[in-house]
C-alpha cells in the first residue's frame, strides 16, 4: 500500500456475479439504503475467470480489501461455485504466507434481493479495513 | 500511480488506439442531485484515449441518443461509455444505439452512477469521485472492447418431445402445424399421461376422452410427427440446434436402441402423484381410505344409472374428501419423503379437482352424505369457484382442520353405522373435536416432480427446492430454461391443471419454433477464445472444464493446441483461470480488461488542467 493510501478511506473492489451479486448491489441502491462509496463494484459474469494471482496483484496495487459476491450454491454456471470456494480457500491460505489478513479477502452469498446482506458484507469489510489502517499508522 | 493505468495491454487488431466517448447522465436530478456531473465530464476528458466526454439531462432520451448519434455520424469516437443507470436498464437501448448507426453493439461499456453510487451515496464530494472513477474504469475497459459477433450455430430442423401427455401432445401438433419435425418419445404404451385416469374434466365437463382422443388424433394422424410409445430417453448429449438422444423401445415386437437428432428439446414429462406415507391417514391399512384417482375410476366403473354406490359389495352412504395430502407439508408435522424432503407447496389442482368430484357424486347420489376435509379452499381458476359454491349448496358438509392436526381416521367399531371413523378439530366449530362416519375416504393427493434423473444429469438442467423443472425466470422467459434449446410444457415445471399445461405447450412450441424456422441460432458470443499463438498445449483447461465437450485438444506435438466448441461452453471461465499462458479469455470479459479496471480503480486523482 502506497502512503497515501494509509490516509485516504480504504479501497474495497467488490467482484460481483451480473446475476445475483451485482443485481443485489442495484436493489441496495434502488432501496436508497446508504452503505461506503469507497466501495468499487465490478460486474462478473462468473468470478470462477481469476487466477489465484489475479487477487494477489490486486492487493499489491494498491486495493485494500476485496469481496466476492456470488450466488452460492445457485451459481448459474454449471460446477462453477465449487471450484470458486476451492480457489479462493488457497488464496486466502496464499494471503497469510504473504503475511496479509486473510479477512481482506471474503467470498460471500448475495442475492439479487439481498439487501440486508450486500449491507452486512460491506459495512463489516469498511470497519476491518479501518481498524487495521489505525492499528498500523 | 498514476501511470499504472496504461500498462496493460490493449487489442491488437486495431490499427489506431481507439477513440472513446463518454457520455454522463444527469437522470433528471436522480444523478446530478448527488454528483457534479459536470466536474465528472471534465476529469473523464482529461484520461488517456478518450476523445469526447459530454453530458446529457436524459441519456436514454431521444435527444441524448442523438447527441451519441451525431459523435458516430462525425466519425469522432469508436468505442462507447455511457455513465447512467445499471446495465440491465438500458443496455439494449444503447447497443440498438449503436447496432443501428453501423457500429458493433459489443463496443459499449456502461458505469453504473445511479443504483451503485448517486443512489445509496449522499456527500457530494466522495459521490463524485466515486463517479469518476466507476467513469474512469469504464474507460479503461472500453479502451480494450473489440467487435464481437454472435455465435452462430446450424441447427437441426426437429424438435424432441419427451413425453405424451395432454402438454406434450399439444406442444407437438401446434410444433407440426408450424412446419417443425416432431419426435414424440412417450414411455408409457398409451399416449395421454394423467388425463387417461380422469372422466369428466373441469372446468367444462368434456370427457377426459374426446379430450385425448382429438390431440391424440392429431398428433397421429400428422405425417411431420413421429411418436415412440414405450420408449425412454436413455442418454441426451448436445446443444442448442444438435442435440442427440438416445432412446430404448421397450416393446416386444421392435425392442433396441434409436438414436434421434433434434435442434431443440421440450421436456413435457409431467408429474406423479404423492403416495401416502404407510398408515397416513389409514392409507394402505385400511382398504377403504383411496386416492381422489382411485375413487374417480370407482365412479367411472359403477354403473351409470344405478341409484347406489356400491364398494367392496356394499353400499356407500357416505364419503368423506380430504385436501392437501402430501401438499402444503409443515417441518416437523410431516415425515419427509424418499427424497428426504417434505412437500412445502400447494398442488393447487387439488382443490377444484374434489370439489369437481364432490359435485358429480352429489348429481348422481342425492341422499349420499359428503364431508369434505380442508385447510383452506384454493379454487382459483376461471369457473373454479362454481364447483365450491354448488357443493356448498347442495349439502357437503364442511370441516375445517388445521395443518398441524390432520384428521384421525380409524375402522369404527362393528356396532356403527359406518365403516370408518374420522375425527377432526373442527375449526369451524370454534376446534371442537367431532367424529364423522364415512364408508370411504377420498385423499386428494398432491402433484409431484417426476423422475427426471436422465434428462436433468445429462442435460445439466436446474430444478427449483421443490423438485420441479425450473424455468429462467417466471414472468419473462417463463417456458425456458437455462440451458439454450431446452424448453418447458406442462405440471413438469409446477402443478398445472390442463389449461396451463396446454398454454406452456403452446408457448413452448412457439419458442422451439422461432429457434428452428431460421434454420440456424445466433448465441451470446461471450464464450471462449483461444488465442493460439500462446497456448502451448498442456490441456489443463480441458480438465478444469465442467461441460463435457466444451473444450477438447487437436494436434500432436508442437502443434497440440485447445479448441473451443462455442455452442457448448457457457463462458463460466474456469479454464480461463487455469491457463498458465493466458492463451483463453471469456470474449467481451477479458482477464486484461478486468486488470484495467482494476488499475483503474487504485489510480491517483486527475487533475483538471483548465
Ligand atoms: C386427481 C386429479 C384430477 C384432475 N382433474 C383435472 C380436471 O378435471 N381438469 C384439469 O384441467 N386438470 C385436472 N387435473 C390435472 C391434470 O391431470 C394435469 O394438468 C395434466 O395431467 C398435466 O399434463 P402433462 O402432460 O403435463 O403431464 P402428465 O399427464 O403427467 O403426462 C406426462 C407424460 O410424460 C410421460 N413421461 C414421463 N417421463 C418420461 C420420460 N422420461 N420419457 C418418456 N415419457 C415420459 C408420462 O408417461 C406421461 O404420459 C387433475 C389432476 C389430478 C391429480
Ligand atoms: S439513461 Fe438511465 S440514468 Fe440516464 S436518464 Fe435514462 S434512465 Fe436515467
Ligand atoms: S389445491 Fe387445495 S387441496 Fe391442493 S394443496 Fe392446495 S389447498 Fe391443498
Ligand atoms: S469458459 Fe467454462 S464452459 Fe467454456 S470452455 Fe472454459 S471452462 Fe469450459
Amino acid at each position: 500500500m502506497s502512503e497515501t493510501n494509509l490516509k485516504a478511506p480504504p479501497k474495497i473492489l467488490i467482484l460481483a456475479t451480473s446475476s445475483c451479486g451485482y443485481t443485489g448491489a442495484d436493489a441496495t441502491g434502488q432501496a436508497h439504503l446508504s452503505y461506503p462509496p469507497n466501495t468499487y463494484i465490478i460486474d462478473v459474469p462468473s468470478p470462477c475467470v481469476f487466477p489465484e494471482n489475479f487477487y494477489y496483484r490486486c492487493l499489491e496495487r494498491g486495493i485494500d480489501g476485496i469481496i466476492v459476491m456470488s450466488c452460492g450454491v445457485e451459481c448459474p454456471f454449471e460446477g462453477a461455485y465449487e471450484r470458486l470456494a476451492a480457489k479462493l480457500d488457497r488464496v486466502s491460505l496464499g494471503l497469510k504466507k504473504r503475511g496479509i489478513k486473510q479477512g481482506r479477502l471474503k467470498l460471500c452469498s448475495v442475492c439479487t434481493v439481498c439487501t440486508k446482506a450486500f449491507l452486512k458484507e460491506v459495512n463489516e469489510m469498511n470497519d476491518l479495513l479501518i481498524k487495521e489502517q489505525e492499528e498500523s499508522s | 500511480m498514476t501511470d499504472l493505468e496504461d500498462t496493460q495491454p490493449k487489442p491488437e487488431n486495431k490499427k489506431d488506439e481507439p477513440r472513446v466517448g463518454v457520455y454522463v447522465c444527469h437522470c433528471g436530478g436522480n444523478i446530478s442531485d448527488v454528483v457534479d456531473v459536470e466536474k465528472v465530464v471534465a476529469e473523464a476528458a482529461q484520461l488517456p484515449g478518450v476523445a469526447v466526454s459530454r453530458t446529457n439531462m436524459f441519456m436514454c432520451s431521444d435527444p441524448g441518443q442523438k447527441m451519441i448519434q451525431e459523435d458516430i455520424q462525425k466519425g469522432l469516437v469508436d468505442n462507447f461509455v455511457v455513465a447512467a443507470c445499471t446495465r440491465s436498464l438500458h443496455e439494449t437501448t444503447f447497443a440498438s444505439l449503436l447496432a443501428r448507426n453501423g457500429v458493433n453493439p459489443y463496443l459499449l461499456e456502461q458505469a453504473n452512477i445511479r443504483e451503485q453510487c448517486s443512489w445509496p451515496h449522499h456527500g457530494q464530494e466522495a459521490a463524485t469521485a466515486k463517479a469518476f472513477t466507476l467513469v474512469r474504469a469504464a474507460v479503461a475497459k472500453a479502451r480494450r472492447l473489440v467487435p464481437l459477433n454472435p455465435v452462430r450455430v446450424e441447427a437441426t430442423n426437429c424438435a424432441l418431445v419427451i413425453g405424451g401427455g395432454v402438454a406434450g401432445l399439444r406442444a407437438a401438433g401446434d410444433l407440426s402445424k408450424l412446419g417443425i419435425k416432431v419426435v414424440l418419445v412417450e414411455r408409457e404404451k398409451e399416449l395421454g399421461g394423467f388425463v387417461r385416469r380422469l372422466d369428466a374434466l373441469y372446468p367444462d365437463e368434456e370427457p377426459a376422452t374426446a379430450l385425448l382422443s382429438r390431440l391424440v388424433e392429431a398428433v397421429r394422424t400428422d405425417s411431420g410427427i413421429v411418436v415412440h410409445t414405450n420408449s425412454e430417453v436413455t442418454g441426451i448429449e448436445g446443444y442448442i440446434g444438435n442435440f442427440t438422444a438416445q432412446v430404448r423401445k421397450n416393446s416386444d415386437s421392435k425392442a433396441g436402441e434409436i438414436r434421434i437428432e433434434a435442434g431443440t428439446i421440450i421436456v413435457a414429462t409431467g408429474f406423479r402423484s404423492y403416495q401416502p406415507a404407510k398408515k397416513e391417514l389409514g392409507y394402505q391399512k385400511l382398504s377403504r381410505v383411496v386416492t381422489l384417482a382411485d375413487f374417480n375410476e370407482l365412479l367411472v366403473a359403477s354403473a351409470g344409472d344405478s341409484a347406489v354406490l356400491e364398494f367392496e359389495g356394499k353400499p356407500v352412504r357416505s364419503v368423506g374428501f380430504v385436501h392437501c395430502v402430501g401438499s402444503r407439508q409443515i417441518e416437523g408435522v410431516h415425515k419427509p419423503g424418499e427424497n428426504g424432503n417434505i412437500n412445502r407447496y400447494c398442488s393447487r389442482v387439488c382443490c377444484t379437482a374434489t370439489l369437481h368430484t364432490a359435485c358429480r357424486l352429489r348429481r348422481r347420489f342425492p341422499d349420499m352424505e359428503i364431508h369434505d376435509f380442508y385447510q383452506d379452499i384454493r379454487t382459483y381458476g376461471r369457473g373454479h369457484e362454481d364447483y365450491y359454491e354448488q357443493a356448498s349448496k347442495s349439502d357437503v358438509i364442511f370441516h375445517r382442520y388445521r395443518a398441524e392436526s390432520p384428521p384421525r381416521v380409524a375402522k369404527a367399531p362393528a356396532a356403527d353405522e359406518y365403516n370408518l371413523l374420522i375425527t377432526v378439530e373442527d375449526s369451524l366449530t370454534a376446534g371442537e373435536e367431532i367424529e364423522v362416519g364415512v364408508d370411504i375416504l377420498v385423499l386428494a393427493v398432491g402433484m409431484m416432480p417426476a423422475d427426471n434423473a436422465t434428462i436433468i444429469d445429462n442435460l445439466k438442467l436446474a430444478s427449483s427446492s421443490d423438485g420441479f423443472l425450473q424455468e429462467v425466470h417466471p414472468k419473462l422467459r417463463p417456458v425456458e430454461m437455462a440451458v439454450n434449446g431446452v424448453l418447458l410444457a406442462g405440471a413438469c415445471q409446477a402443478p398445472k391443471d390442463i389449461t396451463e399445461s396446454c398454454a406452456s405447450a403452446s408457448a413452448a412450441a412457439i419458442k422451439a419454433a422461432a429457434i428452428l424456422r431460421k434454420g440456424y441460432v445466433e448465441l451470446d458470443p461471450y464464450v471462449v477464445k483461444v488465442d493460439l499463438a500462446r497456448c502451448e498445449g498442456t490441456g489443463l483447461c480441458v480438465e478444469e472444464c465442467p461441460l463435457d465437450g466444451a473444450l477438447h485438444m487437436v494436434g500432436e506435438g508442437n502443434e497440440r493446441h485447445v479448441e473451443v466448441n462455442p455452442a457448448i461452453c457457457n463462458g463460466c471461465g474456469c479454464c480461463v483461470a487455469v491457463c498458465p499462458t493466458r492463451a483463453l479469455q471469456v470474449s467481451g470479459w477479458t482477464l486484461d480488461q478486468y486488470e484495467a479496471m482494476v488499475d483503474a480503480i487504485v489510480a491517483d486523482p486527475v487533475e483538471v488542467s483548465s
